[in-house]
């Protein structure tokens, strides 16, 4: 796949964690919250995490969306997912229901679409940065001598 | 994969500013101590509690804390007269929903603080389950 296909597919991860991150900036109390339901961390430094995981989660998305730091805002969003994977995963088989507070507070998307839609999402991004790691073949890179 | 881990760190420090400026002056910042009280916590303040069920109406209705009064989402205007009513500054609101893993009981206990302007609001931990465990 050709390095403009990648790049808009990094900007759409791009916009959907700058969405992401400026629905929780704007309200940290009610994310405080979503983070205590899941119960696997004490309400302090639930409260670091509302406040600091948004920000973390703008810049990622804005570094996606427009192309710098790309490899760094990658690997952020590809650690971001897979944390919230397990954590998430993990709720149902500690007896929880709770909401994933992905996009904004109390918005409940259904356990499955969620897990499934953000595994998806993890993949799509560890696909994204083997991709970038990797050179480019001479044909795709337009330096062919044919 | 060095220049992948520096620009990892420039974006987790850059974004360490607007945390701070969030931390002390976001008007939506969340409380630095957690509202959660268990329920021998909240049994030893005896009297001065004053219990609200924030579950829905037929669950209320089939069971609840002795003395609480019913306050969701669904009826809050006209439920939230009676909570005022019984409230007054020395008594504490301890707010439960069914179960641990419920969290409207701290939806309505932070419309309790910031809507009706009520400082004392506690959500009890583990909610109604954890009550009907010990009162069986």
């Amino acid at each position: 796949m050709s390095r403009s296909t990648q790049r808009i597919i990094a900007a759409l991860i791009g916009i959907i964690l700058l969405v992401a991150g400026v629905l929780k900036a704007l309200d940290p109390a009610s994310f405080a919250i979503d983070i205590q339901n899941y119960r696997l961390l004490p309400w302090t430094w639930g409260v670091l995490l509302a406040l600091y995981l948004p920000w973390v989660e703008i810049f990622c998305g804005a570094a996606l969306l427009f192309h710098f730091a790309y490899r760094g805002a990658l690997s952020i969003a590809a650690l971001l997912f897979a944390t919230f994977v397990i954590a998430y995963g993990s709720t149902r088989l500690r007896g929880l229901d709770v909401a994933c507070g992905c996009f904004g507070h109390g918005i409940h998307r259904g356990y499955w679409p969620v897990l499934i839609g953000d595994t998806l999402f993890l993949l799509i991004i560890l696909w994204l940065l083997k991709a970038d790691l990797r050179p480019l073949s001479p044909v795709i890179r337009g330096t062919s001598s044919s | 994969m060095l220049p992948a881990l520096r620009q990892a760190i420039a974006i987790l420090l850059l974004a360490l500013l607007p945390t701070i400026a969030a931390g002390l002056w976001h008007p939506r910042r969340p409380a630095w101590q957690s509202d959660e009280v268990t329920l021998p916590a909240a049994a030893a303040w005896g009297n001065t509690v004053l219990w609200i069920d924030a579950r829905p109406d037929p669950d209320f209705a089939a069971a609840h804390i002795p003395g609480a009064l019913p306050l969701n989402e669904d009826h809050w205007d006209t439920m939230l007269s009676a909570v005022l009513d019984q409230w007054d500054p020395r008594r504490k609101i301890v707010v439960y929903c069914s179960s641990l893993s419920c969290q409207t009981s701290r939806d309505v206990g932070r419309r309790l603080r910031d809507e009706a302007n009520i400082p004392n609001v506690f959500v009890l931990q583990g909610g109604w389950e954890a009550w009907k465990k010990e009162h069986p």
